[in-house]
């Protein structure tokens, strides 16, 4: 097993393809996102029922080195205080 | 307006589908409909719409009636989020008036496609140019929306993240104006419906037209849900926004039928170009809106327009118009 740090992302699912964008271009090499999340914050209920994605959110996690792990939270930092959501950033242990 | 005209509009069976789901999420039963099904159904509505709009455009042609409807489309387009904007700056900042705005200023293509019905019901007929009308519609309340905040927001309290202090990046403007979902796919269909002509609808037609009425009920269904859904957030927008998206369609429709009547539109036209200003987006401006402005709360510009305003038009507004019309048009 190798050390490696987990970085999790929810955010609204609208602004979804712009998130994985910016985490491809720090060198983020994969990622795996649930579409689909509904949920409760400071935008409200996240309901999920409507036909656009403005009640929807969308949960992004990924397993990086510690150097990417900080470039994505830099770049991803506006992206939260602009539009809110939520960053976590976790040690884990990489099965490989 | 005449009772016998208000019970034929709730005693359709679309209508009563939409009150079957709105009692559905008022008394909390467990009814759900799987969530890719609705935006099937709501995909499925805009393409038979838009193939049966170009259709009935190929056999009427573009004639300057036609020019003239859509230009009129387009002026209501502009001048509706004007005028509700400052209206709406009474009660709200600039960020949320300018939401609100855009969102009342833009169109639901599902009220047109209810009026659509209601007409058909009762053996009046419109252009298939309205359905271009209301693509035209979509989209200007989205710049306009954006332009109001420019103009009048202090200073931008998020700038750009690429650091650009500007709000009207054209390109971001451009494609949520012209590229979202339902522009996309009404103006695509409606120009394939034009191409294409007779033969075209007459091969699509067993699931865009036969299927319609039955497809039309399935998602005012969820649309109902969805509304009543909303219905518990509408105590906490406030009486003045509740007054707002009831007085301002009906303000909205009396213009539309002055112009109409001003400017020659057949009753049906008439009816269908009054709808289209009185209703409010739910769809396509609060996914705009929510990229473009996202200092305005969207539960402000989505509720309204969701859970007051539409199940307004759809049961009391579209008969309501269509008496005034009567009226005057005799």
């Amino acid at each position: 097993m190798e050390k490696a740090k987990k970085v999790e992302i929810v955010i609204d699912s609208i602004h979804l393809s712009y998130l994985l964008e910016k985490l491809q271009k720090v060198g983020v090499s994969g990622y795996s996102v649930f579409k689909d999340v509904i949920g409760m914050g400071e935008r409200g209920m996240m309901a999920g029922d409507e036909l656009t994605d403005v009640f929807k959110n969308s949960y992004i996690f990924t397993l990086c080195d510690e150097e990417t792990a900080n470039k994505v939270v830099e770049a991803i930092r506006p992206i939260l205080k602009k539009y809110g959501g939520i960053c976590t950033v976790s040690d884990v242990l990489w099965v490989k | 307006m005449s009772l016998d005209l208000l019970m034929q509009n709730i005693l359709n069976p679309a209508i009563m589908m939409f009150f079957l789901g709105l009692f559905a999420a008022i008394l909390k039963s467990p009814l759900d409909i799987p969530q890719p099904l609705p935006k099937l159904f709501s995909l499925y509505l805009l393409i038979a719409i838009g193939f049966h709009g170009g259709y009935e455009l190929a056999k009427s042609g573009i004639t300057g009636d036609v020019l003239k409807v859509l230009l009129l489309a387009i002026l209501m387009a502009i001048l509706v989020p004007i005028y509700a904007f400052f209206i709406l700056r009474i009660k709200f900042d600039v960020y949320n008036a300018a939401a609100i705005a855009a969102t009342y200023g833009s169109i639901s293509a599902v009220t047109f496609i209810t009026a659509g019905n209601f007409l058909n019901t009762l053996g009046v007929n419109y252009g298939g140019y309205m359905v271009a009308a209301m693509t035209l519609m979509e989209s200007p309340a989205i710049v306009i929306g954006l332009i109001l905040v420019s103009f009048f927001a202090v200073k931008s309290l998020n700038d750009d993240l690429n650091g650009n202090t500007s709000r009207l990046n054209l390109k971001e403007v451009l494609n949520e104006s012209l590229l979202n979902p339902s522009v996309y796919i009404l103006l695509g269909t409606l120009i394939i419906g034009f191409v294409t002509g007779e033969k075209g609808w007459k091969a699509v037609e067993p699931l865009f037209g036969n299927l319609f009425k039955g497809m039309l009920a399935f998602f005012l269904l969820d649309m109902g849900i969805v509304a009543g859904k909303r219905l518990v957030e509408v105590k906490k927008v406030g009486t003045f926004l509740i007054g707002f998206a009831v007085l301002l369609p009906v303000f909205n429709a009396f213009v539309a039928i002055g112009l109409a009547k001003i400017f020659g539109l057949s009753k049906g036209d008439a009816l269908m170009f009054t709808v289209l200003c009185a209703s409010a987006s739910y769809i396509a401006v609060p996914a705009a809106m929510r990229m473009s402005i996202p200092e305005a709360n969207p539960s402000l510009y989505v509720t309204p327009a969701l859970a007051i305003t539409f199940p307004f038009n759809i049961s009391f507004g579209i008969p309501l118009y269509y008496t005034i019309i009567n009226n005057i048009w005799g």
